[in-house]
């Protein structure tokens, strides 16, 4: 081995990494090489010399801030807009439609919603972090309730605390299925909310307005994208005006071609029924030939048979 | 519920679901259910190495914060796919080795030159560890920041994985074998990188040894 080789073992051994067989060998080498030596020598004083490369520890001020940002960047993280919406809709109940005016009963998080966007508003912002307890009035924190505390760091810099928590307050909001904004919750409700039951309560009041084309579009979004069979049929039921539009149509045959769901599939052969083209035809022939499930196969063909005797 | 008083419900962490010294991986378990108190332990638990770390690769405090918050952050996002193959600590480590990584090799594109020493009288954000030997008089003081500037200009002209590998080897101690992992590479490569950031640093620095 030529000193150039044994340079490269002389860094790996001066980190005590050199497995024992090749540093046997090295310092065989060493004892007879002065070069090999002072190259060893010369590298020790470096480690040395970098060891006074002075180490970097974080002041407790500058720590504090650190963690606090990386507090707000996962707050941010962790809730999302969607995820506020969300909260903001935890419970949503309906009383049934009665006449022009439906009764909405909202019970919320709105407070934490408006809360919670102000909170984060103020984090995100320039402006000073977190709320003030002298701006909040006492009507605020009257049935005020909170459901968690996830965080209580104190400033070393003013000596307050900051306490980061999350609150519920029960709203009620009453309004007219006219109002865009009481149509804009509901559209929500029916979108994103997590459970089925509210969502075909809230389709049982969107459906006394077939033609606001947000509901239709609302109506159209459940049925091919909700993932409750109850809820899918609820629309499909409510899109019973609309049947005859084209656009409708194409998505009945994608619900009938596609929908996991037996019942929802024999349910669209129904309503396609009702203002069958000829279009129409050809999928109800293929389904009937093979669709997975007897009962959508028996009807497709019956439908088959209806459709051929009307002349398509 | 009385008005005008809060009330506290159920979902306040209750003393028993506190981690007083607890187990790692239940705290990591719980981290991965989405408990934003687990997360936040695991986090107090490592940061300050993580920032030591990120101070190291970056004089900049606004650097320095921003490596520390991309890794956690890439942590939070990432939990739930650590499977306990490896230590945390490890896993964490691989995290941030990247973050450092990404930083560098940003850094070598653009050709940044180092931020500058701190002048008299700015505040300081980094503190050194305390010095127990006897006070520096000025001279060895100013002679002291002269040969940290060279070392920090020596350190910046490695690659940015010949420079990770010697800070993780040299200042943070680490084995070459773990080195190789955190980098996503062969022991063999990072003893390689070491040898060919020491020859670098030795003829940067060859007037001072």
């Amino acid at each position: 081995m030529s000193c150039k080789e044994w340079e490269e073992n002389l860094t790996i051994y001066l980190y005590d990494e050199l497995p024992v067989e090749p540093r046997t060998a090295l310092e065989a080498h060493l004892a007879l090489c002065e070069g090999c030596r002072a190259t060893l020598e010369q590298t020790r004083r470096l480690r040395q010399l970098l060891d006074e490369r002075p180490a970097p520890e974080p002041s407790p001020e500058f720590l504090f801030e650190c963690r606090q940002s990386l507090q707000d960047a996962l707050d941010r993280e962790e809730l999302g807009w969607q995820g506020l919406l969300r909260g903001w809709l935890s419970v949503v109940r309906l009383a049934p439609a009665s006449g022009a005016v439906a009764v909405v009963t909202l019970l919320a998080l709105g407070f934490s919603l408006g809360w919670a966007m102000r909170s984060r508003a103020i984090n995100v912002s320039s402006g000073p972090p977190g709320l003030s307890t002298a701006s909040l009035l006492p009507a605020d924190f009257q049935n005020m309730r909170i459901s968690g505390i996830s965080r209580v760091a104190p400033d070393p810099k003013t000596g307050d605390v900051r306490i980061t928590l999350d609150a519920e307050r029960r709203l009620t909001l009453e309004g007219s299925l006219d109002d865009p904004r009481i149509q804009q919750v509901l559209v929500y409700a029916l979108r994103s909310y997590d459970n089925p039951g509210i969502r075909r309560d809230t389709l049982d009041v969107l459906r006394t307005r077939p033609d606001n084309p947000k509901v239709q579009q609302a109506l159209l979004y459940a049925l091919r994208h909700d993932s409750n069979a109850g809820v899918r049929l609820e629309a499909l039921d409510a899109l019973q005006g609309l049947a005859g539009s084209p656009g409708l149509r194409q998505v009945l045959l994608g619900t009938l071609e596609h929908d996991t769901n037996p019942g929802v599939r024999v349910a669209a052969i129904d309503l396609l029924m009702r203002h069958a083209d000829e279009e129409v035809l050809p999928a109800l022939e293929r389904l009937a030939a093979s669709d997975s499930n007897r009962s959508v196969r028996l009807k497709c063909a019956r439908a088959v048979r209806e459709l051929e005797k009307g002349g398509y | 519920m009385d008005g005008g008083c809060l009330e506290l419900a159920g979902k306040l962490p209750t003393p028993e679901t506190r981690v007083v010294g607890g187990n790692e991986e239940a705290l990591i378990r719980r981290a991965q259910r989405g408990e934003r108190v687990a997360f936040d332990t695991l986090v107090r638990m490592y940061d300050q190495k993580v920032l030591r770390l990120a101070m190291r690769i970056v004089r900049s405090p606004d650097l320095a914060r921003d490596l520390y918050q991309d890794a956690f952050l890439k942590v939070y996002r990432s939990l739930t796919r650590f499977r306990f193959q490896s230590s945390f600590s490890t896993w964490l480590h691989r995290v941030v080795t990247n973050v450092c990584l990404d930083h560098l090799r940003r850094q070598s594109t653009r050709e940044e030159v180092p931020p500058p020493a701190a002048e008299e009288g700015q505040p300081e954000f980094f503190h050194t560890l305390a010095d127990d030997r006897p006070v520096l008089n000025p001279e060895r003081a100013l002679r002291a920041r002269e040969i940290g500037q060279r070392i920090q200009s020596a350190l910046h002209r490695l690659t940015p994985r010949e420079r990770m590998v010697f800070e993780l080897r040299h200042y943070q101690g680490m084995k070459l074998r773990a080195i190789g992992e955190l980098c996503g590479t062969t022991e063999e490569t990072a003893k390689n990188c070491l040898f060919r950031a020491t020859q670098k640093l030795r003829g940067e620095l060859s007037d001072l040894v």
